[in-house]
């Protein structure tokens, strides 16, 4: 039993941070273009299906061909900001989240779609010479690539808290989200932020993706899933807080591993919900969020 | 538009859809109509919360497929049709009002999220608990009734509409876009929010879940599960936008629209075709923000008499009031 | 410096400011007055070109600046301090201070800049580390102004300056005004505060209902029957 709980435990953890990971993206977007883009699971598929393709096309390792991945998603987010969501960016806030919501909607219809024509509905994972490999530390089995996944993304929110925090751009992107207005009349080119923001937020989704096709798998309707989890996260470290987003994801991967071991696998979906809920409502502002004004 | 115009558009649109029913032999059309119908109660449902008390669910599809749950299992284990559909929706009224009560103290993209959280968790969790298929007995499916699907639909349609067009004009339905427009400056002409939201939430689930047994009714064999899937919300939401949310036209022109629409596709297999209606669909949110319903007016000249939604507040910057 | 021809600017399909001239010479401060609801705001954020401009001309320096986007138009040397004071309320004193030299022109002499404005404004020096949002309001209106003459203003517009601050702090910024005139910036201020907006500003309109209804030197607008009427509780 205790074997059963640790492993879960871990599980949990190794998830989370994946939760962190594909969190960091979606809160760039909604934090600094007050977007709500909910293909961005999507994203996350399509950056999965690339490094799968780039496997079994190239024989690139997924890790060898994560960078390449990155640059091809920022590619991707450029596009699609600059043929669709830059419109939305163009109206106050209240509307941009309905607008985006409804558009990322029919982005995620669009996505879907195109996946299941090129690549067909089957999963597919990733499985090279170390996927089944696994350290083991006790009692517990912790498979390489999934501890793999987890030092990325720590490393992720580590530089994207560099950026944000030590560099002039990372600046103009927290005042930008702060008040656009402010930020325009401050001298700072908010539609390059936008641009850039949301762009960065493609590529980290790609990179989750392709961690994901590896660890676990991808196929063309896992998106709506992962983007759920990551409004979760997003949420619970608190709205407009970049920092403990990472700490977030582990908290969630966490508290559904051990749900599921108590309650039993079919409930394991509303422990996310229910942490939701309560983590909410004793503490609105998130986790880690300021109680602004 | 002059009301009376309207009430003859009303009649006409009525008699119209009746004469499908009754004259129309095609299972097809049938189907189509049986459709549009469940759907358009749907997206009514959701008008009623996110147009009018503008709360913003993105997981209806619970109470949807809650209604279609209970119903379709008290209808198929031997009770009248009247009796299941009835429970179905006092059952979800009721876990409206339990639900409710934590989630309506969140607001905005919170209670999105939290609503999309709930609708997703209903979905899986209801797939674990009921993986089999439900299929109409043998016999049933050989005496399958299109006219009486088709009748019952139409009467789930008929009162989400009466509901709506009762709320519009009550002083209730004032206080939630009242809540809606800005809630603290209600609170402070005494609108209790809570209470109007919660009431939005009851009355809002109730009919969706109405329409999740005109679902049950009609479908022949499905995933018990496929019935809380949030396409059903997606394609809700979709539909009130595409006419017009806030009013109640609208929603029933966007299910049209919808509906016809994406039969019209040549045989949905092909994914390209699929992908090409959700560029048009952002197209069509990019170019008409207002929907459907505003075009139309603009089109037949005068102003848009719906409630204003969201969307029409005088532009403010950051929250603030421009002078 | 400035002019501005024939302004018109709406939002959606209500207009709001109709047909507005006025002009901010060099080395000069400039207001204009009026009740709320007039169109002052709306006429400054067309200028910055956050709002559209439905007709009419804006000069500044002999160019055009219709259609150009806000962070060229700050690159010029157009600098607007809004009404909700122009800090961030999430970053340092310095952070903001720092950010206020954005643009290339004025990113050359930030340290110098920076210097300068401390001298101005003393007391920011001493609250560098500080959050912003943890200014006291004359403390946020010092940094404010201070953050937009980092960006190296060659005409400073500020929106209702005096709005919410106590008496004594209005006239510290109303000096820090003169002063900065001093430095050879223009000013353009739009103040609700017709009394002190008069003793300092060399020319004055009034704006009522989008419309321009009064103008003239601010004496003569200090001896103007409606104006007196109107603004002066005399």
């Amino acid at each position: 039993m205790t074997q059963l709980v640790l492993q879960s435990v871990v599980s949990g953890l190794l998830v989370g941070g994946m939760y962190g990971l594909v969190a960091l993206g979606l809160a760039l977007a909604f934090g600094v273009l007050k977007v709500l883009n909910v293909a961005h699971g999507e994203l996350l598929m399509v950056g999965g299906y690339a490094a799968f393709f780039a496997f079994t096309v190239w024989g690139l390792d997924p890790f060898v061909s994560l960078p390449l991945v990155f640059i091809v998603m920022f590619g991707f987010g450029t596009v699609l900001y600059l043929i669709v969501f830059r419109y939305v960016t163009r109206t106050e806030i209240h509307t941009r989240i309905k607008n985006s919501l409804l558009i990322s909607f029919g982005l995620v219809l669009v996505l879907q779609a195109l996946a299941v024509r090129f690549f067909t509905a089957d999963e597919r994972t990733i499985s090279t010479a170390y996927s089944s490999e696994a350290i083991t530390i006790g009692l517990v089995r912790v498979p390489v690539v999934r501890l793999a996944g987890l030092i990325v993304a720590v490393v992720a929110a580590v530089l994207l808290e560099w950026l944000l925090n030590r560099t002039r751009f990372g600046r103009a992107v927290r005042a930008t989200s702060e008040d656009w207005t402010r930020a325009a009349l401050t001298g700072i080119d908010v539609n390059r932020v936008y641009l850039i923001a949301f762009a960065l937020s493609a590529a980290l989704a790609g990179v989750a993706g392709s961690l994901i096709s590896l660890g676990y798998s991808v196929s063309p309707n896992i998106g709506l899933g992962w983007t759920l989890k990551a409004l979760i996260v997003v949420v619970l470290a608190g709205l407009g807080s970049m920092r403990g987003i990472i700490v977030a994801g582990l908290f969630l991967g966490l508290t559904e591993s051990l749900a599921a071991v108590w309650l039993g696998g079919e409930y394991r979906e509303v422990a996310a919900l229910v942490l939701f809920l309560v983590v909410l409502s004793f503490r609105p502002q998130g986790l880690f969020g300021r109680a602004y004004a | 538009m002059r009301s009376r115009t309207q009430a003859v558009l009303w009649l006409a649109g009525l008699a119209g859809v009746v004469a499908i029913g009754v004259v129309s032999g095609t299972q097809h059309v049938l189907t189509l109509s049986i459709q549009t119908m469940t759907l358009a109660a749907l997206a009514l449902s959701w008008n009623i919360l996110g147009g009018y008390a503008g709360q913003i669910s993105l997981g209806h599809a619970a109470f949807f497929g809650l209604g279609a749950l209970i119903t379709r299992e008290l209808w198929l284990g031997g009770s009248s049709l009247v009796l299941a559909v009835a429970a179905a929706v006092a059952v979800t009224a009721a876990v409206a009002a339990i639900v409710g009560i934590p989630m309506l103290r969140f607001r905005d993209i919170y209670f999105a999220i939290g609503t999309l959280a709930l609708g997703v968790a209903v979905f899986i969790t209801s797939g674990n608990l009921w993986p089999g298929i439900t299929s109409l007995p043998a016999d049933d499916l050989r005496d399958y009734d299109f006219t009486s699907r088709f009748f019952m639909t139409l009467g789930v349609l008929l009162v989400a509409i009466l509901v709506s067009v009762w709320l519009k004009h009550s002083k209730l339905g004032l206080g939630m876009t009242a809540v809606r427009d800005d809630e603290e400056a209600a609170e402070a002409t005494g609108v209790n929010a809570f209470a109007h939201k919660m009431i939005a939430f009851v009355i809002s689930a109730s009919l969706a879940a109405l329409a999740g047994s005109a679902f049950a009714y009609f479908s022949a064999s499905y995933f018990p599960n496929f019935a809380f899937s949030v396409v059903w919300t997606f394609e809700a939401i979709l539909v009130v936008f595409i006419g017009g949310v806030g009013t109640i036209v609208g929603p029933i022109l966007g299910s049209i629209f919808f509906v016809v629409g994406r039969d019209a596709l040549p045989s949905g297999i092909d994914e390209f075709q699929v992908a090409l209606f959700g560029v048009l669909f952002i197209v069509v949110v990019l170019l008409f923000p207002g929907g459907l319903t505003e075009g139309a007016q603009k089109l037949l000249g005068g102003a848009p008499n719906r409630s204003q939604s969201p969307a029409d507040k005088p532009t403010t910057r950051g929250g603030k009031e421009l002078v | 410096m400035l002019r501005v021809d024939g302004l018109e600017v709406a939002y959606g399909d209500l207009q709001v400011v109709w047909g507005v001239s006025f002009e901010v010479p060099e080395e000069s401060i400039v207001t204009i007055l009026g009740p709320n609801g007039a169109g002052k705001t709306t006429t400054l954020l067309a200028l910055m070109g956050l709002l559209p401009v439905v007709a009419g001309s804006v000069t500044f320096d002999g160019s055009s600046l219709i259609d150009v986007p806000t962070h060229q138009i700050v690159e010029h040397g157009l600098v607007m301090i809004p009404e909700e004071r122009a800090t961030f309320s999430a970053m340092s004193v310095e952070e903001n201070l720092e950010l206020g030299a954005y643009t290339p022109r004025a990113r050359q002499s930030r340290e110098e800049t920076l210097a300068e404005v401390l001298e101005l404004f003393p007391r920011l020096g001493e609250r560098m580390r500080q959050r912003a949002g943890t200014l006291s309001g004359g403390e946020r209106q010092m940094l404010a102004i201070g953050k937009a003459l980092m960006a190296k203003p060659l005409l400073l517009i500020l929106d209702e300056p005096s709005l919410g601050l106590a008496p004594i702090i209005v006239e510290h910024t109303f000096e820090a005004i003169e002063q900065i005139r001093g430095r050879g910036v223009s000013v353009l201020m739009v103040e609700q505060h017709v009394e002190m907006a008069l003793q300092i500003a060399d020319h004055a309109y009034v704006l009522e209902m989008g419309s321009i209804v009064a103008e003239g030197s601010s004496s003569e607008m200090s001896d103007n029957p409606r104006v007196q009427e109107a603004y002066l509780s005399l």
